[in-house]
């Protein structure tokens, strides 16, 4: 530390003496300007912004933000005389368009509609994941550029300033008290390097709490039982025992020590004096309790006395700008961060919004105040902005990082995040942990999905065991939950889990080994709440059709245990807590639940019938088939008949449950088929509300937008012009005449007095002919209906009352058309009046 | 109802026709053949059906104990009767009878379903405590009054209803009446009542229901006053000052004191009577809280023993229980495998093992047991040390006030006889204004007669005082002495049933271990 000092001291000199010497400085900073403009020109990014698109404020600067600037030099030239041996600071830098501007009008407040950058992690962790850095160069001055919000966005790469002005922007938008600070910090975070951290998402392991048992001693609690076991002994034994657990402590300690040691980067030659920037949060505002400090780089946050920062030069808001004057020799610490104190907080501006009344008027600020302006006592504030309004677009929301992907290399892990829809198969993250520092043998990988069509939302593989787990969200077939197996055959070791409310049978959990399966069961209305089924191998039958599917044959079961929970509504001597099926010995074993204020209970063993093959024949049956304990000596033996009974139904439990076990297996069989299938051909599910990818929804919306176009032509098409026939006789039908305009609507008319008159003759004569018809037909039958038929008789009769209907309903049609006509005729003539081609010559 | 059965001979219900319905309802095949060798008991039957058996009476069924349906119906029988024995009862039919009264069903309180269609009754009546039932069929009978059905509006599950047939649905509004005064009725007459006729049930018949409905709920809020009332009663009999929150004891010590009505005529003793009356109010206020506070300080203690001693015990048993089914479960392994085990060496050791494991096993649990007696015996100790201070305390306390109480009975004397002897000399001067009875005179006539009047009076006073005294006393030992011995009586009683378990299943495990040993050294000799 003494050394690192020094140096500090030594250079603070130099900048010193530079600030004596103008010509110096000037060469420097030129020197500087040379060196840097490489660095910053990146080929690919630069191209892609056009500079001359940037409005008039980017390049210019208004009368106010001059006067700031002439106040900022001022305040700078003081400071350098008065502190010459602290560094220069960073107060006018230039913009993307090579002009000057202050930090302050850099910021630009703006609450973004994405409800996610509303809070301030999600803020971070957003800047951290859409930038990339570029380290400053050299890494021990600030920058001599600071581009805007705007331009970082877009170009999606920035130095530590530009990270912290754009995410101060964003919280300040977001109504929080934020400040952009200026200052030193370790190398690992000026540079990014996460690599000595723990991933955030390992986290440290969750430990169980033992839950506290509540040993209320009560008044008449009992005593435990006398303990005979000699007091001396134990505590020696118990001295015996630290004794050893201390040395191994120790031996356990020095490991550590000597692995960290190890670990240890070597140590950093510029520490302390590395700059860097971020963000600084201070309490009362949105609810935050206590200050608290932003890292824009990583996007976590830190407690304002950590170690990471080593000190602090000045910080500044969109309103104004402080110079730290307090002691940074170790670190940040002990740093308050009441900016109304002037002796701690050196401030640019005098009075500038938002700050706790100044109760001690520093000297320069008040020759400043003088300077500028005497007469009016008025208080210069802060230009507004020169920035354009930061604008994020929901397409950068959702890609995130530059390109959709990032990789971040934690200490013995690796985290990579994706982009939602950028994968095929759905992945979002994955985090790769090794079981060394140089990241070469990992030992599980943890991936996390989204958007997945089979409900998959994370897996996890274990590589030591080789253990594969995966979780489902709802909604699977089968109510599936989790899943955790070696391979993806049947009757291997696997465990699988449910979601039992979503389950007819109330499973929750099914284990299964090579020759075993266990299955819990939940809520279930017959109390049954675990089966264990003890297979045995599989008899080899060679018979040519079950060569090709040996799965199909089923293994045979050698014993089930069956146990339920106790029914209230049985007494318990008759309420069966467990039931075993011991098929392989035809036998039968139920226990019943133990009785109030018992310690063993009732149980009874069958034995099966040897002719227990079919069941439909009735079984012979014997006292020595049934065996029963009960504890109460006193208890009447039960009769045979309810034994036998008993029996009879206990066996046919017995298949029911065989059929229970093989559903089970056919169960595990097509889940492990569809999940094969599934991963074989991975979909993404689309929600219908994402417009952007939603392929049908698309389609639709477009053929909507056809259908509502064509309705619309159909809609102009069907405003016929009445007078177009005639108009397209005439030679110039733009220009009517009066005459014209007469002879047109008399036209007009009389077309449509033509047509009317030719609709009635029409009728008349439909209707004269039916008439004739229907009177002919008449006189036929008049003629010859005693010799008709039957049938000829029918028909005739049939085509009257047709013939009658068509003739009323044509006398119908012309008398309505004769009332209509003459309406219809005065309508067009109104209509043709109105015309505005012939109202002027008709009225 | 117009059977011809004068022309057939009525059989009789005797044991011949029961065990033939029984042989023949019970179970069939290879079950029935088991049940005739073992033989059936009626008390165990639980379904018998003896129809068109032309049965006049019904009898010699209260064997049938454990009946839950039985069916009488198209029979010949006259009267309900002989039923009173099948309490289990659910479902009943005496349908196709000639029954004319409802009649011995009040003991089948459990009766979900009862037809008594196409019977001769005429009126629905004694059917109040069947609050079970579900479906009633009363269809073809006699029954001519509308306003009878309201009787039925007590059966609060009652949701099918049969009443087709009779007279009474010739009425106009029949259907909606029934609708309008059973509202919880889905089915009445073998079909769905539907909303419809609801409403205008409930449109015609509102006020006369709604008047109903409210007497009702009176009826129900004045029993259910009344048992509050008790309840609170029964709390003070519990802290055993059930009479103490009033005046009750001064009433009592001046019900059966004819002097003091007498002496009360004398002037100024009114007003003494009031402040006795007042200030022995107090004390017996007093009293009562005490009591109160005693008795909820009691059930707190009592409470925290037995949740105590409940506790240890259950974690006794259950440490048991696990041990025991740990046992059981190896046995059983242990068995099959003796079963097939060949080598006479190894199953030797097998069984001395076993031996060896059931003598643990009962060493283990009857320790556990003798570790818990202890425990219990102590805390029951400390509880009968703690409760008897308590209610030694709480008489103690008691017995202060009743001591108070008696010297301000012997102060109330002193001033009554002072005014008495003051007022028999006035009455001796002849100076006494006001008028007296002429009962209250006599006492005057000397000094004598007044002075054992007002003594008869305050020994009548400290008699009462003292049974109240005594009774507390009383009550409050036998209770404590009663609550100590069932206390005591159950450990015992657990310990019993607990070591007989041990024993029994012990016993049991030996027996099976000989019988294996036997039957092992039987096949191999």
């Amino acid at each position: 530390m003494e050394f690192d000092k020094g140096v500090a001291i030594d250079e603070a000199k130099e900048d010193g003496r530079d600030e004596l010497n103008k010509d110096l400085l000037k060469l420097d900073e030129a020197l500087r300007k040379i060196q840097i403009t490489p660095a910053c020109s990146l080929p690919e990014q630069a191209q892609q912004v056009d500079l001359s698109q940037c409005p008039t404020s980017y390049k210019e600067n208004s009368p106010q933000e001059k006067l700031l600037l002439a106040i900022a030099e001022n305040f700078r030239c003081q400071y350098a005389h008065i502190y010459p041996d602290r560094k220069p600071l960073l107060l006018c830098p230039l913009n993307e368009c090579g002009v000057q501007k202050f930090v302050s009008t850099t910021l630009r407040p703006t609450l973004s509609p994405f409800p996610e950058l509303y809070s301030w992690d999600g803020c971070a962790s957003f800047v951290s994941d859409f930038l990339s850095l570029e380290p400053l160069d050299p890494p021990t001055d600030p920058p001599k550029h600071l581009h805007s919000p705007t331009w970082v966005l877009q170009t999606n790469r920035g130095s530590c300033f530009e990270f912290s002005t754009l995410l101060c922007s964003l919280l300040l938008g977001a109504g929080y008290n934020a400040y952009c600070v200026s200052g030193y910090a370790v190398k690992e975070m000026c540079l990014l390097n996460q690599s000595l951290q723990q991933c955030p998402l390992l986290g440290p392991l969750v430990k169980v709490k033992a839950t506290k048992q509540r040993q209320q001693v009560k008044k008449y609690s009992v005593k435990p039982p006398r303990d005979l076991c000699s007091g001396f002994e134990q505590r020696q034994e118990d001295r015996r025992q630290a004794e050893a657990q201390a040395i191994l402590l120790q031996k356990q300690q020095e490991e550590e020590r000597l692995r960290e040691d190890g670990e240890r980067p070597p140590p950093d030659a510029l520490l302390g004096l590395r700059v860097h920037c971020w963000v600084l949060v201070l309490a009362d505002s949105r609810e935050v309790p206590e200050n608290f400090f932003i890292d824009p780089l990583s996007g976590k946050s830190f407690s304002t006395t950590d170690k990471c920062f080593l000190g602090i030069e000045s910080i500044w808001n969109h309103q104004n700008y402080w110079v730290n004057m307090q002691d940074c020799r170790f670190g940040c610490a002990e740093m308050t961060y009441d900016l109304g104190d002037a002796v701690k907080w050196e401030y640019l501006l005098y009075g500038a919004a938002g700050q706790s009344v100044l109760t001690i008027p520093d000297m320069m600020m008040q020759q400043e105040v003088e300077d500028e302006d005497e007469e009016e006592s008025r208080v210069f504030e802060m230009p507004p902005s020169w920035v354009n309004q930061i604008k994020i677009s929901q397409q950068d929301m959702e890609t995130r990082c530059p390109g959709g992907m990032k990789v971040i290399h934690y200490r013995k892990a690796k985290l990579e995040k994706f982009a939602p829809y950028l994968l095929k198969d759905g992945l979002v993250t994955r985090l790769t942990t090794y079981s060394d520092l140089d990241c070469t043998h990992s030992s599980t990988v943890k991936e996390w999905y989204q958007h997945r069509h089979d409900h998959l939302e994370e897996r996890e593989l274990n590589k030591a065991t080789n253990v594969t787990v995966e979780h489902f969200r709802p909604g699977r077939s089968f109510a599936l939950r989790s899943h955790r197996y070696i391979m993806m055959t049947p009757e291997t070791e696997r465990q699988m889990d449910f979601y039992s409310c979503a389950r007819a049978d109330g499973l929750v959990r099914r284990v299964e080994m090579p020759f075993e399966m266990t299955e819990t069961f939940e809520n279930r209305p017959d109390f049954l709440y675990y089966r264990h089924v003890v297979f045995g191998k599989r008899v080899k039958v060679f018979s040519p059709s079950n060569k090709e599917a040996p799965d199909r044959v089923d293994r045979p079961i050698q014993k089930v245990v069956e146990s339920f929970h106790r029914d209230q509504s049985k007494p318990a001597r008759e309420d069966v807590a467990e039931r075993i099926f011991l098929v392989c010995e035809d036998r039968i074993q139920v226990t019943y639940h133990l009785e109030d204020d018992r310690i063993i209970p009732a149980w009874r063993n069958f034995i099966k019938p040897k002719d227990s093959g079919d069941s439909q024949k009735p079984h012979s049956f014997s006292r020595q088939m049934a065996s029963t304990f009960h504890v109460d000596s006193f208890e009447k033996p039960c009769k045979n008949l309810f034994l036998y009974e008993m029996l009879v139904h206990m066996m046919k439990e017995e298949e029911t449950v065989a059929l229970r076990v093989k559903d089970s297996e056919k169960e595990v069989r097509a889940i492990l088929a569809v999940r094969e299938q599934e991963e074989s051909s991975i979909e993404l599910h689309i929600s219908i509300y994402n417009t952007a990818r939603n392929e049908r929804a698309r389609c639709h919306r477009e053929a909507q937008e056809r259908m509502a176009q064509e309705e619309r032509l159909q809609e102009q098409e069907k405003e016929l012009d009445f007078l177009a026939p005639f108009l397209a006789q005439l030679v110039d039908p733009e220009n009517l005449t009066r005459q014209v305009a007469l002879k047109l609507r008399s036209d007009c008319l009389a077309d449509l007095k033509q047509r009317l008159v030719d609709k009635a003759n029409l009728m008349q004569a439909r209707f004269e002919r039916e008439t004739q018809e229907l009177q002919q037909k008449q006189q036929w039958y008049q003629k010859n209906q005693l010799t008709m038929t039957k049938e000829d008789e029918d028909e005739y009769l049939a085509y009257c009352s047709d013939a009658m209907l068509r003739i009323h309903v044509l006398k119908l049609r012309l008398s309505s058309h004769k009332d209509k006509a003459p309406q219809k005729y005065l309508s067009l003539d109104e209509r043709l009046r109105r015309d505005p081609r012939l109202a002027n010559h008709l009225l | 109802m117009s059977r011809l059965y004068d022309t057939l001979e009525p059989s009789v219900m005797d044991k011949k026709m029961l065990q033939q319905a029984v042989e023949e309802q019970g179970p069939q095949d290879q079950a029935g053949q088991i049940a005739k060798e073992e033989g059936v008991l009626y008390e165990e039957v639980c379904q018998l059906c003896l129809n068109y058996r032309n049965i006049l009476k019904i009898d010699h069924l209260w064997q049938f104990t454990s009946l839950t349906k039985l069916q009488l119906d198209n029979n010949i029988i006259v009267k309900i009767e002989g039923l009173e024995c099948l309490t289990n009862l659910k479902w009943l039919d005496l349908s196709f009878n000639n029954i004319e009264v409802i009649e011995g069903l009040n003991s089948l309180v459990l009766l979900e379903d009862l037809s008594l269609y196409n019977n001769r009754i005429s009126v629905i009546e004694n059917m109040d405590t069947l609050l079970n039932l579900h479906i009633l069929s009363l269809g073809n009978n006699l029954f001519t009054q509308l306003e009878n059905v309201i009787y039925l509006r007590r059966f609060k599950n009652l949701r099918t209803l049969n009443l087709a047939g009779n007279p009474i649905c010739r009425e106009d509004h029949y259907k909606i009446f029934v609708a309008a005064y059973l509202p919880e009725l889905v089915y009445l007459d073998f079909g769905l009542l539907n909303e419809e006729t609801r409403e205008q049930a409930h449109g015609k018949y509102q006020y006369a229901i709604e008047e109903m409905r409210h007497n009702e709920t009176q009826e129900r809020k004045a029993i259910e006053a009344k048992k509050e009332q008790e309840d609170q009663f029964q709390l003070h009999m519990d802290a055993f000052v059930e009479h103490l929150n009033g005046p009750y004891l001064f009433d009592s010590m001046y019900a059966d004191d004819a002097e003091a009505a007498k002496l009360s005529y004398l002037p100024g003793v009114p007003v003494l009577l009031e402040t006795f009356k007042s200030q022995l109010v107090e004390l017996c206020m007093q009293m009562f809280e005490v009591g109160l506070a005693q008795h909820g300080r009691r059930e707190d203690e009592l409470k925290s023993f037995f949740d105590c001693s409940r506790e240890a015990v259950e974690e006794n048993q259950q440490r048991a229980a696990q041990s025991v089914a740990d046992f059981e479960r190896a046995r059983r392994q242990v068995m099959s495998e003796m079963q097939q085990a060949t080598d006479p060496r190894l199953l030797e050791t097998q069984l001395n093992h076993c031996n060896d494991e059931i003598n643990q096993l009962c060493d283990s649990l009857m320790t556990q047991e003798l570790q818990l007696v202890d425990q219990l015996e102590d805390i029951i100790k400390d509880f009968e040390r703690d409760i008897l201070d308590m209610v030694a305390g709480f008489v103690e306390v008691v017995q202060g006030i009743f001591a108070q109480c008696r010297d301000l009975e012997n102060h109330h004397h002193e001033k009554l006889l002072e005014i008495a002897v003051a007022t028999l000399e006035q009455v001796a001067k002849n100076e006494l204004e006001e008028d007296m009875p002429d009962d209250v005179r006599m006492l005057f006539v000397d000094k004598d007669t007044v002075i054992n009047a007002v003594s008869a009076s305050h020994d009548t006073h400290l008699l009462k005082i003292d049974n109240r005294e005594d009774e507390l006393v009383t009550r409050v030992n036998s209770w404590i002495s009663a609550l100590i011995k069932s206390i005591q009586d159950k450990e015992v009683k657990r310990n019993r049933k607990r070591i007989a378990e041990i024993h029994n299943y012990i016993d049991y495990v030996r027996d099976q271990l000989s019988e294996m040993r036997q039957e092992r050294w039987g096949k191999n000799i």
